[in-house]
Order: structure tokens, then C-alpha cells, then sequence
């Protein structure tokens, strides 16, 4: 609740209870007691809605949210891949995932690539699949990825022994449309002047949104977000500020910059804008495996995609509609793709006049001292800028 | 300063590569494909410094890119990775171009030879391409390095989007790629592929690989004929010279001197004691030292399964583009960076059969994700077999990362394991 005045909002201990009890949250094991199965995706480029119309749970596979230590993770993958795909590993190895069914990834980047390989040799889920992801927008990528997309559902279809029906998957595409439409309406609450809920607990949210079914999720995220536009409470924090970079999904850290008197109102994260980002479009002529395969390439990118311009220009057009005063970069040691961009990152937010704080993480790191100064210090740059 | 700098930089390997020759000439045990090799390099090297002047079309390119087709178009390649790590050999220092790469803001995380690299060009120790070409062949350093390179040298570039796996589909992607790189080269340079050319060198190229399958044929032998780094020779052919006339010549006089040896029962290395398998590249700066310890204790590097084992599979000359893409998914490297299903594990066990290796070397470079994501499980392959591994904590570029001293120390180590065994 951090900088956040007023009383709690009641429905965010429900999310939180379910991030505090992963894996053996009550909506995951409520599914699996009823025969349910549960894959797991390691990329936002995985279409879930295919899973989904299979009648499968789909969840994502995170790493600790917290500091801890990646013995394992290590020993298996070396230190200079990215701490989030050696903290994946690691609960991994510990049997953290023994519950699921299968495992889907992405060709994505090289520590999602590794942590597929590895998670297939050394944990030995029953059903994996990777789909390759192109890094262009052409119409041939397109068509490649929908090639993708469809041999993803048809090796589904061979494994659980089913067919995955039209009726199933437009099910799918409107129940996860109406989850995306919903964080919207949550992030919107956050272009307020004095945002009803903070940075972090919109993570908090956000996590829980792929731990648990889509059914329920909407359900309270809908009872959270009339609890939030009723509520009085206001931010008040002094700048508003944007997060850009790694996969992210420990709270505390954003929290952390809150309590610097930053206001994190956005954010370009795959564990949130860019996780729902855009729908699935529908009525476009295209079939629906199509609009699905549409969607996740054309939706806001990782770094990965090339023109990396696409990216920036999304992040800008974010910035100025949330009315960021500065954009702070956190890349966690070894994370590639988002080390390479951010010289031409900064540069292109400089030409728009939005200054940028990069920051070197771990991922699951909270804020340790040097990185409170280097926040403190942007903070008051930004605070002196506005006045 | 920036031209001057450019001179000297590609001037060092030049003169090296003069300098190497004449010792060679000097020295009664040298093979004749060694000069060749080195003749090979310095004329590469001179091509690109000529480039500007004599109206060439200089085209930068990453790691297995299909050089074949620049060639196909009478322009001038760069192998930007090679350019790295070739300084590193010849100057043994890379602190400059990697400061420079640092100066960009280009973070540690970023392996060495893509920071040099950039930094080679910002600092003008390199001349700028006319456009640089990369793809998504080998990692997020190659795919990620383009657009930077692009904004420094002020110059047009192309990503070769390469799909992950290779099913039909996903074929029929690359060369739909290929067709747009190849208009999009036609635009920029102004020459017009040659499709008979490219069938040429397809045909040559597919040659090349047969000999290169020849040449670990004889590497089979005990003692094994090939020189203890030799093995890096044949990489650099690979990448510089694919179809090329010179590769075939240097191949085929490889292929004869070693054919002799064998004959001759001669060694690499005398008494031949350790057989070993390298996993990814050794230190460029520590080359020198590598050799003698190897003569020293009479080690030697009898096969690389991610660097000169290729699979099955052949080009065909009159389908050209689709062989240049079936390529990318033949060169042994890829069995490492692609997925790494049961074909690339099992081509490591029949790798330690074959050539009847005692043990392994893996050079775990700093700044390659991809290479030591891996070492945990070749290793525990090669335990399952009997066969230990020792894991030499490096960089290809830097000569700060690991001294000489402690290189020593490991690799004593280990031949003494191995000799106890």
C-alpha cells in the first residue's frame, strides 16, 4: 500500500492470499481435486487461449518473487544466464511444479530457450511443446506463426486425446479478452492524478492473474475494480513514473520505488501491460487460431522483435498517456535483449524529453541501498524538473 | 584518427598474418595448407581494407550467416564476429574497442565479441559497412546487435528472421527471408544476384562440408593427424570462405597431408596421451600457450561436436536458396543453439565411440548464455560415459577474465586425472 492513503481495498487480500499460497492456492488445487490439468507457459508469446479451449488450466511459470538463493538454478545453468530463468529452474528442480502436466515455451529469448531445454531433461513434465516465434510483423512471420499456432493445438489435441472446437476457443478468446479488458479499466484508474491503487499492488493483481483460472479471476478483478472506483483512496506519491524492461514480478521491488515518492502509474512489463496488452480482434474475417496467432505478434513487443522502434514507440505512447515524469529501466544481469536497447531506448525517451533511470537487478531483488540512492536521486531530479 | 585507427587495426592482422607465413616458410615441420590458411586470412582481411577504395560494396554479417550469397553478388563480406575475435588473437588486447563498446552504453552483460565489435566500429577500428546483415541464428547477442551497429556506422541493415525448429513451413519462411535479404542487397548495392554464381558456390559448398566430414574421418585415427587447435582452422574456412574457391584448395591439401600422416602412422602430437573433445571456443589471446601445453603433455583436440561434426544432409546446386537454408540447420553449431532434442545429445555420445575420447574441454565463455547453459548437461552425458570434463572459466575476447597462470593450473590438473585413469 505503499504512499497510498486510505483503508485497504478488501479484494486485494484475496489476490495476495493466492500469490502467498502458489502453488497450493485454493482455485489451483480446487481445479486439480476435480481432475483438472495444469500447464505451465514460460513466455507471453504462448497463446493461452488454446490451452484454455482444451480444457486445460494454463499458468505461468515464474521464478521466486523474493531474494533467494539459485543453488540449484546454478549448478544447472551457470550463472550468466538471467536470474529469472535460473529462479524458474530452481523451483523447478525442487518439485515446486511437480503438479503440472505440461510445459509450453517459446523461442523467445536465449535464457527462455535454455530454460526449456533444461526444464525438459532435468524436471521431465510430461508434455512440452515450443512454438517458434518470429521477430518480425510481415505478413510471412504472421503466417508462420499461425502455422505455429496450429501445430501447438493439433500436438494438444493428439496428447489429451480431444478436439479442440471452434465453440471451445472462441469461449477462450472471449473469457481472456474480458480479463484484458478488465486490467485495462485497472490501469486507467492509474491515469488519474491521485491513483485509488498503486504500482504494486496492480503486480500483486497482476500475478495472481495467471495463477488461477481466468473464470475467477475476472470475477474479482471486476468486484476489485467497483471497489476502487468507489474508494477514497488517493495516491500521493510526488512524480509519476513508468517501468520498463525484464520480466518482473515481485511486488515489493515496485513497492520499494514507491516508497521513494515515486508513483509507478505504467509500466512495460510481460508480467503486465505487455501480458494484456491488446485483445484478440475478433469479426476480422480472419479464423479464430488466426486472430489468436495475430494477437501475440502483433501485440506490444519484447525487446526481442525487430524494429526495435515498435517497442519504443508503444513505450512513448504509454508514457505520455500516463503523464510520466521519468521512465526508470530495470534489466536484470543478463537479460539480452533489453541490455542491447537501451542505449537507443534512451536516447529516443531523451528526444522526447522523458528522462530515464537504468537500473542493474536481480530478478527478485528488492531495493537494496544502492539502488534506494540512484531512486532517491531521480526522484528529486524529477520533482526539481516539474517545479 | 578515425581512419587512422581503422589502418591499424586490420594492418595488425595483416602483418600477422605476414609475419606467421614467413615463420611458417621457416619452419621444415609446417604443412603447406598452413600457409595457405594464413594466406587465406590475410587476403580476407586486405579485401575489406581495400574495399572503400577500389569500389567495393563492404557487407557486414554476424555469426552463420550465409555468406554465400554476399559472394553470389560480387560484394565484399565482413564477418563481424571473426573481426573480433581475430584482433583478439593477433593483438592480445581488446581493452580499447571494448571500452569503446562501453562508452555506447553497451552493458558487461553483453558477450565481448558483439561490445568490441560495436565498439570496433564506433572507435573506427573498423571500417563501417555499407549495410550490415544479422540474424537470430545463435542468440540474443547477434539478433540484438544490428539495430546498434546500424545507428553507429549511419548505414542500412537487414534481419534475417531464421525460425527456431525446421519443420516445412518453417523452411519455406527462411528462404522467403533470404529472397527479401537478397532484394533488399540488390537495392542497396546495385548488383544483381547471380543465380549461376550462387549455384556454383552451393556445389563448392557442399563439397567443402564432404571434406570436412573426410578430415574427422582421419581425425578418427590414433594417433590422430590434425594439429591440437587445428580444429579452429577449419571454423574460420567455414565462415570466411564458404564456397569459395580458396576453401576448397585449402581443404583438399589439408585432406591430402593428413591422409599422408595417417599413412605414416605420424601423430599430431608425440607421444599422442589425451584425446580430447573441445566444447565451445578457446581464449583467442591464449592460442599460443594452448598449443604448447597441449604438445607439452600431448593432448589434442580429436573432435568438436558443436563446431566440426556435421550432420548428414547435402546441398543441391540447382536449388540453390533452399540449400543456403537448409544449410543454417546442418552446420554443427546449430544442434547446440537450436532445440536441444535426443539428435544433438546422442551426436555427443557417438562423438566420445568414434573418436575415442578420454576426456573433455569446455570453455565456459562469460558471455555466451547459450554455451554454458549447457556444460551441467554435457557433462553429466559424458560422466554416463566414463569420460570427465574439465570446465575452463574464459573469454574469447578479453585477456582480463582469466590469466594464463590459472589456465595452466586447471589444465595440469586435468591431465593428471586423465593420466591416473
Amino acid at each position: 500500500m505503499a504512499n497510498v492513503q486510505d483503508s485497504g481495498l478488501s479484494m486485494l487480500e484475496r489476490f495476495r492470499e493466492v500469490n502467498r499460497t502458489f502453488p497450493r492456492n485454493r482455485e489451483l488445487v480446487e481445479w486439480r481435486d476435480r481432475g483438472g490439468k495444469v500447464f505451465g507457459w514460460l513466455c507471453t508469446y504462448v497463446p493461452e487461449e488454446v490451452i484454455h479451449a482444451a480444457g486445460v488450466l494454463p499458468i505461468r511459470i515464474v521464478g521466486y518473487s523474493q531474494e533467494t538463493d539459485l543453488d540449484d538454478g546454478n549448478a544447472y545453468m551457470y550463472v550468466n544466464n538471467c536470474s529469472f530463468s535460473r529462479s524458474c529452474l530452481q523451483l523447478g528442480l525442487r518439485g515446486e511444479y511437480d503438479f503440472l502436466d505440461g510445459v509450453v515455451g517459446g523461442s523467445t529469448c536465449d535464457g527462455a530457450r535454455r530454460l526449456f531445454d533444461l526444464w525438459r531433461q532435468y524436471v521431465r513434465t510430461p508434455f512440452h511443446h515450443v512454438l517458434t516465434v518470429p521477430r518480425k510483423y510481415t505478413d510471412r512471420a504472421h503466417m508462420l506463426y499461425h502455422c505455429e499456432v496450429l501445430e501447438f493445438k493439433q500436438h494438444l489435441e493428439e496428447y489429451l486425446g480431444l478436439k479442440i472446437t471452434e465453440e471451445a476457443l472462441y469461449h477462450s478468446i472471449l473469457l481472456y479478452n474480458e480479463s484484458r479488458e478488465l486490467l485495462r479499466k485497472l490501469y486507467d484508474l492509474r491515469k488519474q492524478e491521485k491513483p485509488p491503487i498503486s504500482g504494486a499492488e496492480t503486480m500483486e493483481v497482476l500475478n495472481a492473474s495467471f495463477r488461477m483460472p481466468k473464470e475467477v479471476f475476472n470475477q474479482w478483478l471486476a468486484d476489485l475494480l467497483d471497489e476502487a472506483s468507489r474508494s477514497e483512496r488517493k495516491s500521493s506519491g510526488r512524480v509519476r513514473l513508468m517501468l520498463v524492461g525484464s520480466v518482473l514480478t515481485n511486488a515489493d521491488f515496485v513497492r520499494f520505488i514507491e516508497d521513494q515518492g515515486g508513483m509507478v502509474v505504467t509500466d512495460e512489463l510481460c508480467t503486465s501491460t505487455r501480458y494484456w496488452g491488446d485483445p484478440v480482434v475478433l469479426d476480422s474475417g480472419l479464423s479464430l487460431t488466426e486472430a489468436i496467432s495475430r494477437r501475440y505478434l502483433n501485440n506490444f513487443p519484447c525487446a526481442r522483435m525487430f524494429p526495435s522502434e515498435e517497442r519504443f514507440d508503444r513505450i512513448i505512447q504509454a508514457a505520455l498517456g500516463f503523464r510520466v515524469d521519468g521512465v526508470v529501466s530495470q534489466t536484470i544481469r543478463y537479460c539480452v535483449p533489453y541490455a542491447h536497447d537501451l542505449p537507443l531506448l534512451e536516447k529516443r525517451l531523451r528526444e522526447c524529453g522523458i528522462p530515464m533511470l537504468a537500473l542493474d537487478i536481480e530478478y527478485g531483488t528488492s531495493g537494496s541501498g544502492q539502488i534506494k540512492t540512484r531512486v532517491q536521486a531521480f526522484i528529486e531530479m524529477l520533482e526539481a524538473k516539474r517545479r | 584518427m578515425t581512419s587512422q585507427m581503422t589502418e591499424n587495426k586490420l594492418s595488425v592482422i595483416i602483418r600477422a598474418c605476414r609475419l606467421v607465413r614467413r615463420m611458417l616458410r621457416a619452419d621444415p615441420e609446417a604443412r603447406r595448407s598452413q600457409l595457405m590458411y594464413y594466406s587465406m586470412l590475410e587476403e580476407y582481411f586486405a579485401r575489406i581494407l581495400r574495399a572503400k577504395e577500389e569500389g567495393g560494396f563492404l557487407v557486414g554479417h554476424t555469426v552463420f550467416f550465409p555468406a554465400e550469397i554476399i559472394y553470389a553478388m560480387g560484394l565484399v563480406p565482413m564477418h563481424t564476429e571473426t573481426a573480433t575475435w581475430t584482433m583478439a588473437l593477433f593483438t592480445g588486447d581488446c581493452s580499447d574497442i571494448l571500452a569503446s563498446g562501453a562508452r555506447l552504453g553497451m552493458a558487461q552483460e553483453i558477450c565481448t565479441p558483439h561490445r568490441g565489435l560495436t565498439g570496433a566500429f564506433a572507435s573506427g577500428a573498423l571500417p563501417h559497412p555499407d549495410v550490415m546483415l544479422w540474424s537470430n541464428m545463435v542468440c540474443d547477442n547477434t539478433a540484438k546487435s544490428g539495430e546498434l551497429i546500424m545507428e553507429v556506422c549511419h548505414c542500412p541493415g537487414f534481419l534475417l528472421d531464421r525460425p527456431f525448429k525446421r519443420s516445412q513451413h518453417e523452411i519455406g519462411y527462411l528462404v522467403s527471408e533470404l529472397e527479401d535479404m537478397i532484394c533488399f542487397l540488390e537495392e542497396r548495392s546495385g548488383r544483381k544476384m547471380d543465380w549461376d554464381k550462387l549455384s556454383e558456390i552451393v556445389a563448392r559448398m557442399d563439397r567443402q562440408i564432404e571434406l570436412v566430414r573426410q578430415i574427422n574421418e582421419l581425425r578418427k585415427n590414433v594417433p590422430t593427424p590434425f594439429r591440437p587447435q587445428g580444429f579452429l582452422e577449419l571454423l574460420t574456412v567455414d565462415y570466411l570462405f564458404p564456397g569459395q574457391p580458396e576453401a576448397l584448395e585449402y581443404l583438399e591439401t589439408l585432406h591430402q597431408e593428413l591422409t599422408e600422416a595417417v599413412r605414416e602412422g605420424r601423430g599430431a602430437v608425440k607421444p599422442e596421451r589425451f584425446r580430447l573433445m573441445t566444447f565451445f571456443i578457446p581464449p583467442m589471446y591464449l592460442m599460443g600457450f594452448l598449443d604448447r601445453m597441449s604438445r607439452q603433455f600431448g593432448a589434442v583436440s580429436v573432435i568438436e561436436p558443436f563446431f566440426t561434426y556435421w550432420g548428414e544432409g547435402r546441398l543441391e546446386a540447382s536449388r540453390p536458396l533452399e540449400s543456403v537454408a537448409m544449410k543454417s540447420y546442418m552446420i554443427p553449431e546449430m544442434r547446440m543453439y537450436g532445440p536441444l532434442d535426443e539428435r544433438a545429445l546422442n551426436a555427443i555420445v557417438q562423438c566420445v565411440d568414434d573418436y575415442k575420447v578420454d576426456g573433455a574441454i569446455y570453455y565456459a565463455d562469460v558471455g555466451c548464455r547459450h554455451s554454458c547453459a549447457t556444460i551441467k548437461l554435457f557433462k553429466d552425458i559424458l560422466a554416463e560415459k566414463g569420460v570427465p570434463t574439465l570446465v575452463v572459466d574464459c573469454d574469447v575476447v578479453d585477456s582480463t577474465v582469466t590469466p594464463e597462470d590459472e589456465v595452466r593450473e586447471k589444465l595440469e590438473q586435468f591431465f593428471e586425472l586423465l593420466e591416473e585413469r
